[in-house]
C-alpha cells in the first residue's frame, strides 16, 4: 500500500480551475519531485493534500485512510507536514517556541536536541525572534517545525527559492540526509538540478494537468520533455 | 427593486403617503405615532445611503441628529427666529457642515475600526452638549417651546399643529427626502457607492476618488440626519437631550436592519414595526419593560438569519414564489456556444471610441511608456532592482520570468499601486513616479488583475458602468442628480466595453452568477471601459482550461486594436502567439529582451528556467 | 493655585481609572487581534460581571467568592457566545459581526434590566479595604487604592498566561497566522473559543471590582465601551502593551481634565483619538493592520 494515494484531484480557487484530475503516488521511503513552470498547479497540489485547500473532487488516501476534504488540522495529526512556500514562521515568537508550538498536538515528536544537531544554526538562534532570522535561518526553522513533530511525509514547497547558492547546498545536505534516513519527502521546486540531484522519481505538471511520471533518469533520456514542459 | 420602471416607486409612495391617515388608524397606529414613523424613516434614509448603499456601518449619527436638531430649536425658541422651515434647513446645512469635519477624522479608517470610531463620536457629541454647551443646548431639560411650521400661500395660511395636521407636514417632507433619495441612488454617484461598498480597492484603481464620495455619502446622511433632528424637536414641541444618546443611533441601526438595509425604504418600516411592537407589547401583552428585549432579540435573529430584513424576505420569497429563472446557465452549455461563435469571428468593433480628454498630450513619436531604474527593496530584500523598460506605441509586449523574478511587483509599480524605492516612469511623455493610482488610470493607464477584483453584487452592466463613469467624469464629480438613463456617452461606451469582450448576452447578470471565463472577462472588460491608451494584463489567462486559453488570445487580439499592450503570463505557448516583443525578468532584474523567437532560443534564458540543468546531466 | 491634595488625588483616580480600562481594552483587543472580531457587547459584559458578582454577594456576603463568580459567569457567557454565535460570522462581512454583537449587547443590558430593574445595587469593598488610607497630606479611599493593585495582578496575570504559558503562545501565534496554526496540529476553533472567553472574562473581572466603586445599573458597560474604543485606537488594536499604555494615559486624561472641568474631560479624550489617528494611524503601539 502506497504511503499517499492521489486519483483524481480537481482544486478550483473560486471559479478558477487549477487542478485536472491530478493522479499520483508515494510510497514510503521515497522522495518525489513535483515540477513545473510558474501557475502549472504544485503549489496548489501540496495544499490540496494538506488541506489548506479543499479540494472539490477527487481521493487522496494516506496511509490507507481518506483524507480529502478534512481539514488541516486533522491532517496534520494524521501525519502529513507541509513547509509553506512563503515559510510562515511566527515572527513574535523566538525560534525555540516556534519549535516547541509546532511538537505540542504531535504524538511522536523528535526531541529538540536532534532537531538541533541537523540544524546547528538554530540552536546557535534559539532565543533570537523569528522576524530577526535571515531567509535561510527562516527557511530551516520552518523544515524544522515540521520535523520535530516526526510526520510520516514531509511537503516541500519550493524550499530553495531565494536563498544563497551556498545555503541550498547545506539544506540539500540536510535533505539527502533525511530522505537516506527513511524519510518520505515531495519537493516541489523551480531549482531543477537540485530537486533532481535527490529524488527517486518525478512528476511534470503543465497547466494543472500531470504530463510526466518516471525517474530522473528517464528524463534524462528525454531532454526535450524538459525543454517543453519547464524551459521556455 | 429600486430598479423599477421610472416614477413607479415614487408614484407608489405618494398613494401610500396619501393613505396613511385613513388606513393606519384602523391598525391601532395613533397620529403621534405614524409622525414618529416618518421622522425615523427620513432620519433613516440618509442612513441607508452610507451604510446600505456605500457600506459604511457608523455608529455616530445621532450626533448629526442632535446637531441639526438643536441648532433649529434654538434658533426658533431662544434666538427668536420667527420662521420654522427656512430654521429646520439650517439645522440641516450646519449638520451637513459638522458631518463634512467629522468625515475629514473618521473617514481616515475603514471597516471596524471606522465603525469605532463613530462610536466615540457619538458619545462625545452627547458629553458635549450635556455639558460645555448646556447654555445653548438646555443641558439635561433640553428646549422646549418648539413652535409648529406655518406656511404662508398669500391667499391663506397653513397651520401644522399637532397630530394629521403636522403629518401633512412631515409627510410632505418625507416624500421630498424620498425622491431625493431615489435620484442620488439611480445617479452616477450612487453607482460609484455601491462599488464602493462592494470593492473599494477596484473602485480606486478603476479610477475614483473614492475619499471624496466617502465623504460625500457622509455628509448627506448627516445632512438627513440633520433635517429628521429639526423635525423632531418640532413634533414634540420640544428639543430632547436624548436625540445626541447613542442610543439613538442604536435604535435607527437596529430599526434599518430589520426593516431592511440598502433599500432606502427600510428604515421607514422598521420604524414602524419597533413602534408598533412597543406599544403592542407593552400594552396588549402586558410586558412592560421586556418590549426592548423582545426587539433586541429579534434584531440579533434577523442579523442571524434574515440579513437582508423584512423587505429583502419579501424580495427573496416573491422571487422564489414566481420561480424566477435563476440567471446562471449551467457551466457546460450556454457559454460553450457563445464562445465558439466568437472563436471563427472575433469581434472587432466598428469604431474605436476615443474619448476626447483621453487624446495623448505631447508628441505622438516616441515610447509610451519608458520606465528607467526602477527599483523596489522591501526591508533587505530587492524585489526589482534597476530596471529599465520600454513600450513602443501600437505594441503587444510579453512579460515572462521565473518565479521570484517580480513581475507583479514590477506591474504594480508601473500602474503606481506600489512606489519604486528609486527609479522613475515616464508615461507619454510625462513623469508619472509618485502618482496615485487613480491619477495614473485617469492619465490612460491601467491594469487588469491576475485574482478577479469584480463588483460582485452588481451586474456585469454595472460593473462595466462603474468603470465607464471614471472614464468619462474624471476621479471626482458630484453630480449627485444625474439621470444616467440620459447619458448617450455612458450607455455607448458600455455597450461597446461588452461587446468587445463577448458578454452582450449577460448584461443582466450579477457577477456572482458568472461562469469562471465570463468573470475574466468581465476582468478585463473593467480595465477596457476606463479607456485606457496602455493596458497591462497580470496573468489573464491564469486558472484557465486550453480551450478557454484559445478563446482569450483571440479576444486579446482583437481588443489590442488601437491600444497598447503588456501581457504577463505564465503560458509561453498563448502568450508568444500573441505579443511581438518579450521582456525576460530573473530575480529582479532584465534578463534579456527580444522577439519570441529569439527568447525561445535564447540559452540564458534557458538556463534561468532550467537551473542549471547542464550540471545535472553531465 | 493648584490644590496638590487634589492634583494627587486625581492622580491616583486617573490610575485606577487607567488601570481598569487597561484590564478591558486588553481583553477587546486579544480577541479583536485573534479573532478579527470586534466586540460590541463588551461594555454588556463589564456590566454582567458587576451583577453576577452582586448576586454571588447577596447569598454568600463573601467579595472574594463575588469576584469568582463574576469572572467565571462572564467567561462561561463568553465561551457560550462564541460557540452559538461568533462562530458563524468568521466568514461574514465585518459590518454583520459588529451588529450582532451589539445587538447582543443590547439584549444582556436589557435581560439585566427586566430581572434586576433599573435601580442601582451596592456591592459594597470587604471589610479590610473599607475606609480611608493616610497618604502624607491627604486621605485617599482605601479600596480604590486596592483596585490599582488589585487589577495590576490581573493584568500581570494576563501577561504571565499570554507571554509565559503554551496556551498563550498559541493565541500569540494565532493572532499573526490561524492557517499555520492550524496547519501545525491545533485545532484554531477551540482557541478561538478560549480566547472569546478571557476575553469576556477581563471585562468581568473588571465588573465586578469596579463594583464597590461606582453602584451597579445596567448601563454602566455603555460609557464603558466607548472608552475602551477610544484606548484600543490610541494604543493600537491587537497589541496587549497598547491596551495598557493606552488605558492609563486615557484614564489620566480623564482624571486630570476632571480636576479643571469635568464636562470636559471627554472632549480631551477624544481630541487625542483624534491626534493619534492623523499622526500614527495605527495606534501608538500597533503593528500590521488588520483591515
Amino acid at each position: 500500500m502506497s504511503l499517499l494515494e492521489v486519483a483524481g484531484l480537481n482544486t478550483f480557487y473560486g471559479d478558477s480551475h487549477i487542478l485536472f484530475d491530478v493522479s499520483m503516488h508515494v510510497e514510503r521511503n521515497e522522495v518525489v519531485a513535483l515540477l513545473g513552470r510558474n501557475g502549472a498547479g504544485k503549489s496548489t497540489t501540496l495544499k490540496s493534500l494538506m488541506g489548506v485547500v479543499t479540494p472539490r473532487s477527487g481521493s487522496v488516501k494516506f496511509d490507507g485512510t481518506e483524507i480529502a476534504g478534512r481539514k488541516s488540522h486533522a491532517i496534520a495529526l494524521a501525519g502529513m507536514q507541509l513547509v509553506h512556500e512563503d515559510r510562515r514562521i511566527f515572527g513574535s515568537l523566538n525560534v525555540e517556541e516556534n519549535l516547541v508550538l509546532a511538537s505540542l498536538s504531535a504524538s511522536e515528536k523528535w526531541p529538540l536536541e536532534r532537531i538541533y544537531e541537523t540544524f546547528p544554526r538554530l540552536k546557535e538562534r534559539r532565543t533570537s525572534r523569528g522576524t530577526d532570522l535571515s531567509g535561510g535561518e527562516q527557511q530551516m526553522l520552518a523544515i524544522a517545525r515540521a520535523l520535530i513533530r516526526s510526520p510520516k511525509l514531509i511537503l516541500l514547497d519550493e524550499p530553495f527559492e531565494g536563498l544563497a547558492p551556498i545555503i541550498v547546498r547545506d539544506l540539500l545536505a540536510v535533505c539527502k540526509k533525511l530522505a537516506a534516513d527513511g524519510q518520505t519527502i515531495v519537493i516541489v521546486e523551480q531549482n531543477i538540478a537540485a530537486a533532481l540531484s535527490i529524488s527517486n522519481r518525478t512528476y511534470i505538471l503543465n497547466n494543472g494537468h500531470v504530463v510526466f511520471d518516471g525517474t530522473p533518469q528517464d528524463l534524462k533520456a528525454k531532454p526535450e520533455i524538459l525543454h517543453r514542459y519547464l524551459g521556455v | 427593486m429600486l430598479k423599477a420602471r421610472p416614477f413607479l416607486i415614487e408614484a407608489i409612495t405618494a398613494v401610500g403617503l396619501l393613505l396613511a391617515p385613513f388606513i393606519l388608524p384602523h391598525l391601532g397606529f395613533a397620529p403621534n405615532t405614524v409622525n414618529r414613523i416618518l421622522v425615523w424613516g427620513l432620519f433613516g434614509i440618509g442612513f441607508d445611503i452610507l451604510f446600505g448603499f456605500t457600506g459604511l456601518l457608523s455608529f455616530g449619527q445621532s450626533a448629526f441628529y442632535g446637531t441639526g436638531g438643536f441648532f433649529a430649536a434654538y434658533l426658533l425658541t431662544r434666538a427668536g427666529f420667527p420662521y420654522v422651515i427656512p430654521a429646520l434647513l439650517l439645522g440641516m446645512v450646519v449638520a451637513a457642515v459638522v458631518g463634512y469635519l467629522v468625515g475629514l477624522i473618521a473617514l481616515r479608517r475603514t471597516g471596524i475600526y471606522f465603525a469605532m470610531i463613530t462610536v466615540a463620536i457619538a458619545e462625545v457629541f452627547y458629553f458635549v452638549e450635556f455639558n460645555p454647551l448646556a447654555d445653548w443646548t438646555g443641558g439635561e431639560n433640553g428646549l422646549p417651546g418648539v413652535p409648529t411650521p406655518t406656511l404662508n400661500l398669500g391667499f391663506t395660511t397653513l397651520n401644522f399643529d399637532t397630530g394629521w395636521s403636522l403629518y401633512q407636514f412631515l409627510a410632505v417632507c418625507y416624500f421630498i427626502g424620498i425622491v431625493l433619495a431615489l435620484r442620488i441612488v439611480r445617479s452616477p454617484v450612487g453607482a460609484i457607492f455601491r462599488a464602493i461598498r462592494e470593492n473599494p480597492l477596484r473602485a480606486t484603481t478603476i479610477g475614483h476618488n473614492i475619499h471624496g464620495y466617502k465623504l460625500a455619502a457622509f455628509v448627506i446622511a448627516a445632512a438627513y440626519a440633520g433635517f429628521a433632528g429639526g423635525c423632531l424637536g418640532v413634533m414634540q414641541a420640544f428639543m430632547p437631550p436624548d436625540a445626541f444618546m447613542f442610543e439613538t443611533s442604536g435604535q435607527l441601526i437596529m430599526q434599518s436592519a430589520i426593516g431592511g438595509i440598502g433599500t432606502l425604504f427600510g428604515p421607514l418600516l422598521g420604524a414602524a414595526v419597533w413602534l408598533f411592537l412597543q406599544d403592542f407589547l407593552q400594552a396588549a401583552l402586558g410586558l412592560g419593560a421586556a418590549w426592548k428585549l423582545v426587539l433586541g432579540l429579534v434584531f440579533v435573529l434577523l442579523v442571524c438569519f434574515l440579513r437582508r430584513g423584512i423587505i429583502g424576505g419579501i424580495e427573496d420569497l416573491y422571487h422564489y414564489l414566481t420561480g424566477k429563472r435563476t440567471a446562471s446557465e449551467p457551466e457546460e452549455s450556454s457559454p460553450q456556444l457563445v464562445d465558439e461563435v466568437k472563436v471563427h469571428a472575433p469581434r472587432v468593433p466598428a469604431k474605436v471610441v476615443q474619448m476626447p480628454h483621453r487624446q495623448p498630450e505631447g508628441g505622438k513619436g516616441g515610447p509610451i511608456l519608458q520606465a528607467s531604474g526602477l527599483t523596489r527593496r522591501f526591508g533587505g530584500l530587492v524585489a526589482n532592482n534597476n530596471i529599465d523598460f520600454t513600450v513602443e506605441q501600437g505594441a503587444l509586449h510579453g512579460i515572462i520570468g521565473p518565479n521570484g523574478a517580480g513581475k507583479s511587483t514590477f506591474f504594480k509599480m508601473l500602474t503606481c499601486e506600489l512606489p519604486p524605492s528609486s527609479g522613475k516612469i515616464v508615461f507619454e511623455g510625462r513623469d508619472i513616479t509618485g502618482m496615485t493610482v487613480t491619477n495614473v488610470c485617469q492619465l490612460g493607464l491601467t491594469k487588469s488583475y491576475q485574482v478577479n477584483q469584480l463588483f460582485n453584487r452588481l451586474t456585469v452592466r454595472e460593473n462595466v458602468t462603474v468603470a465607464a463613469l471614471a472614464a468619462l467624469r474624471g476621479r471626482f464629480k458630484l453630480d449627485l442628480f444625474r439621470n444616467m438613463r440620459k447619458m448617450p456617452e455612458l450607455n455607448a461606451l458600455v455597450e461597446q466595453t461588452l461587446e468587445l469582450v463577448n458578454l452582450t448576452g449577460r448584461v443582466d447578470t450579477p457577477v456572482s452568477d458568472l461562469a469562471y471565463g465570463e468573470k475574466r472577462r468581465l476582468e478585463i472588460g473593467l480595465a477596457l471601459a476606463s479607456s485606457p491608451r496602455l493596458l497591462l494584463l497580470d496573468e489573464p489567462l491564469a486558472g484557465m482550461s486550453p480551450r478557454e486559453r484559445v478563446e482569450t488570445v483571440a479576444l486579446l487580439k482583437s481588443i489590442s486594436a488601437g491600444r497598447t499592450m503588456v501581457v504577463i503570463d505564465h503560458d509561453m505557448d498563448s502568450l508568444f502567439e500573441l505579443v511581438s516583443k518579450v521582456t525576460v525578468l530573473q530575480e529582479g532584474q532584465v534578463l534579456v529582451e527580444g522577439t519570441p523567437d529569439e527568447i525561445k532560443s535564447n540559452e540564458k534564458v534557458q538556463e534561468a528556467y532550467l537551473g542549471g540543468m547542464r550540471g545535472v546531466f553531465e | 493655585m493648584i490644590n496638590w491634595a487634589n492634583f494627587v488625588s486625581q492622580l491616583f483616580n486617573g490610575l485606577a481609572l487607567g488601570a481598569l480600562l487597561a484590564l478591558i481594552s486588553s481583553g477587546l483587543t486579544i480577541i479583536y487581534g485573534t479573532l478579527g472580531v470586534l466586540n460590541l457587547a463588551h461594555g454588556a459584559m463589564f456590566m454582567l460581571g458587576g451583577y453576577a458578582g452582586y448576586v454571588a454577594f447577596t447569598y454568600t456576603d463573601s467579595f472574594v467568592v463575588a469576584v469568582i463568580a463574576g469572572s467565571l459567569f462572564v467567561m462561561i457567557v463568553g465561551i457560550l457566545m462564541e460557540r452559538t454565535v461568533i462562530r458563524h460570522f468568521y466568514d461574514r462581512p465585518d459590518e454583520d459581526q459588529l451588529l450582532v454583537t451589539f445587538g447582543i449587547g443590547i439584549v444582556f443590558v436589557e435581560l439585566v434590566r427586566l430581572i434586576f430593574s433599573s435601580d442601582s445595587k451596592l456591592v459594597p469593598p470587604p471589610p479590610a479595604l473599607q475606609g480611608v488610607t493616610p497618604l502624607g497630606f491627604m486621605f485617599y479611599p482605601t479600596y480604590r487604592l486596592a483596585v490599582v493593585g488589585i487589577v495590576a495582578v490581573a493584568l500581570i496575570a494576563l501577561f504571565f498566561v499570554l507571554y509565559r504559558s503554551r496556551l498563550g503562545m498559541i493565541v500569540r501565534a494565532g493572532i499573526e497566522d490561524a492557517i499555520m496554526v492550524s496547519s501545525l496540529g491545533i485545532n484554531v476553533h477551540r482557541v478561538f473559543m478560549i480566547v472569546f472567553g478571557i476575553g469576556a472574562m477581563a471585562a468581568g473581572f473588571a465588573g465586578i471590582i469596579n463594583a464597590p466603586v461606582v453602584s451597579l445599573t445596567p448601563g454602566i458597560g455603555d460609557d464603558i465601551l466607548v472608552e475602551t474604543f477610544v484606548v484600543v485606537v490610541i494604543g493600537g488594536v491587537g497589541s496587549f502593551p497598547g491596551a495598557v499604555l493606552g488605558g492609563l494615559i486615557a484614564g489620566e486624561i480623564i482624571s486630570i481634565t476632571s480636576m479643571f472641568n469635568p464636562s470636559y474631560a471627554y472632549v480631551m479624550l477624544f481630541a487625542v483619538m483624534t491626534l493619534v489617528l492623523v499622526l500614527r494611524p495605527h495606534g501608538l503601539l500597533g503593528a500590521k493592520g488588520r483591515e
